[in-house]
């Protein structure tokens, strides 16, 4: 009974406390007192400019860098630097990194997405099986038979999420998955971030694209010079302009555009504001 | 090496069990070593030419092309053996040249076209295995046999980022050239000086990133990877022991003989 209590108040994926990191040889802290709550189950888009710290605030939630100050926790337990806990932390918090080429390590695409699940100390043949499945869940078999070397851009991004699916992380940390892919590549890769998050994978995905993350994300962290300057629902944090415009974004198209509709009486007040130009497009055919 | 590596890629024997093609080839390879006849290597030869070209569908022009590599080492070492200078002409050939002879005797000249044919037989083994078979697969047979695992971890890492550092430099070089960086004979030398040390601070750069990506996904110390086999067939492996047997009863007679 007790435990099932503790079981329900805790709903934070990841919890991360006043930390700081600064790497070594920079004066500059990289990450700057980050102190932040993240729901399980949510999506949450990660926003700022180059150098303002996703990839290192990234890093530090799956125990890759540690910070110099304050504390990191994954599903409510403090995380400790020791071998054995630190495999447990990254097999719950899984990264699929910006640049498929610095994950990638085997010409194979089979034997690549095998690694994570065999360090997991699973036997072979169940592993067969689940990489077998990823495999066939993200639509990699017409090049699974293809050398690394030869795959596309895209390609080589669905690989790196198998690499990271096999091994079924509680959260999935995505750094600018959509970045340098064609938009057909893009469109599969944000459907398969949909259905990934459907399942209930706490998502947490690095993005400079203001229009989606305020349409795909339940809430997004704004992050400059390693602080935190907002973290909110998307339209909490995009309508704050100040915040917006210091971390150097725009507004969504559909936001601005819906406020100029509204103004000048196209459309009256609805019940909710328009996520994307298709909704905004329906209210006003509608 | 590249075109070998794409080659063998498109091969219609890639999916053939790889620890029988490396087995055949391994096992061809000594038999046409330890064989003193020509017919050993004539066979070899013949049989390897007819399983990469014919049966795994690599262009003949192709492999002919790759075939003349190995030749023209072959020419120039032994015209070597074969030419002597000596004031003695010797029973072959002898060409006078001052009080000196160019010349050579009719047993070098039987070495070394012995020699020539063993070696292009030799070669066509291992070009059978490396037209057929990736570098995966081989890797797989090398961990079956027991190879030290720091040397497969390295052969596949070393696979793997060759491609890359490739990608890189050309693209390094494209973008120098862009700006004229081949100029003159001064220039070249200095872009390709500067393509060097961007080359391998970039190489730093990224075997730190890889290494992060691999700690991320719980990596220990060890690089384990699943193997991809293909079965065994039964067929191949009785026409593999069957030729070898023929392979060895030819090697054997041609040392009693």
């Amino acid at each position: 009974m007790k435990m099932e209590k503790i079981k329900e108040e805790n709903h934070w994926a990841v919890e991360t406390e006043q930390i700081s990191y600064t790497y070594e040889g920079n004066e500059k802290k990289a990450l700057d007192g980050v102190s932040l709550k993240l729901k399980k189950g949510r999506k949450i888009a990660f926003m700022g400019g180059n150098g303002s710290g996703k990839s290192t605030l990234f890093l530090c939630m799956n125990g890759i860098l540690k910070p110099q100050e304050g504390k990191v926790r994954i599903n409510g337990s403090p995380m400790e630097y020791t071998r054995k806990s630190l495999l447990e932390v990254r097999r719950k918090v899984g990264i699929v990194f910006q640049e498929p080429d610095d994950q990638l390590f085997s010409a194979s695409v089979f034997q690549e997405i095998s690694f994570g699940i065999l360090n997991l100390g699973v036997d072979e043949e169940s592993a067969r099986k689940e990489v077998e499945r990823v495999i066939e869940k993200l639509g990699i078999t017409p090049f699974r038979d293809r050398p690394a070397h030869a795959l596309s851009g895209g390609q080589k991004k669905l690989v790196s999420i198998a690499d990271i699916l096999v091994m079924h992380p509680e959260v999935l940390i995505l750094d600018e998955p959509a970045a340098s892919l064609d938009p057909k590549h893009r469109k599969l890769v944000r459907s398969i971030i949909g259905q990934l998050s459907e399942s209930g994978l706490t998502i947490l995905m690095a993005t400079h694209d203001v229009d989606y993350a305020y349409a795909w994300a339940d809430e997004i962290v704004l992050l400059h010079e390693g602080k935190v300057l907002r973290h909110g629902t998307p339209r909490q944090v995009c309508g704050d302009e100040e915040a917006m415009e210091q971390a150097n974004l725009e507004a969504p198209a559909v936001m601005r555009l819906y406020r100029q509709l509204l103004r000048r009486g196209v459309i009256g007040p609805g019940e909710e504001q328009p996520k994307t130009i298709e909704d905004l497009e329906r209210r006003i055919s509608g | 090496m590249i075109v070998i590596d794409k080659l063998c890629y498109q091969s219609k024997l890639r999916y053939v069990n790889a620890s029988e093609k490396f087995v055949y080839a391994v096992l061809t390879l000594a038999m046409c070593v330890a064989s003193r006849s020509a017919l050993t290597a004539a066979v070899v030869f013949f049989v390897n030419v007819y399983l990469t070209v014919a049966k795994g569908g690599i262009p003949f022009a192709r492999y002919g092309k790759l075939l003349l590599i190995p030749a023209a080492f072959l020419l120039v070492s032994t015209t070597a053996l074969v030419v002597n200078l000596s004031r003695v002409p010797l029973d072959a050939f002898a060409f006078p040249m001052g009080g000196w002879y160019l010349t050579g005797s009719t047993s070098s000249v039987l070495e070394a076209l012995r020699l020539c044919y063993k070696a292009l037989a030799a070669v066509t083994c291992l070009y059978f295995l490396s037209l057929t078979t990736v570098m995966t697969d081989i890797l797989g047979v090398l961990r079956k046999l027991h190879i030290p695992g720091l040397v497969i971890e390295l052969m596949m890492l070393i696979y793997r980022f060759i491609f890359l550092l490739m990608e890189t430099a050309s693209a390094i070089t494209t973008s120098q050239n862009s700006r004229l960086a081949n100029r003159d004979y001064r220039t070249k030398l200095r872009s390709f000086g500067g393509m060097g040390s961007a080359l391998l601070v970039r190489s730093i750069k990224r075997s730190g990133a890889l290494y992060d990506a691999m700690e991320a996904r719980c990596y220990d110390g060890e690089l384990k990877v699943l193997p991809e086999e293909r079965p065994a067939k039964k067929r191949e492996i009785l026409f593999i022991a069957g030729y070898e047997t023929v392979l060895l009863g030819m090697a054997v007679w041609s040392w009693v003989r």
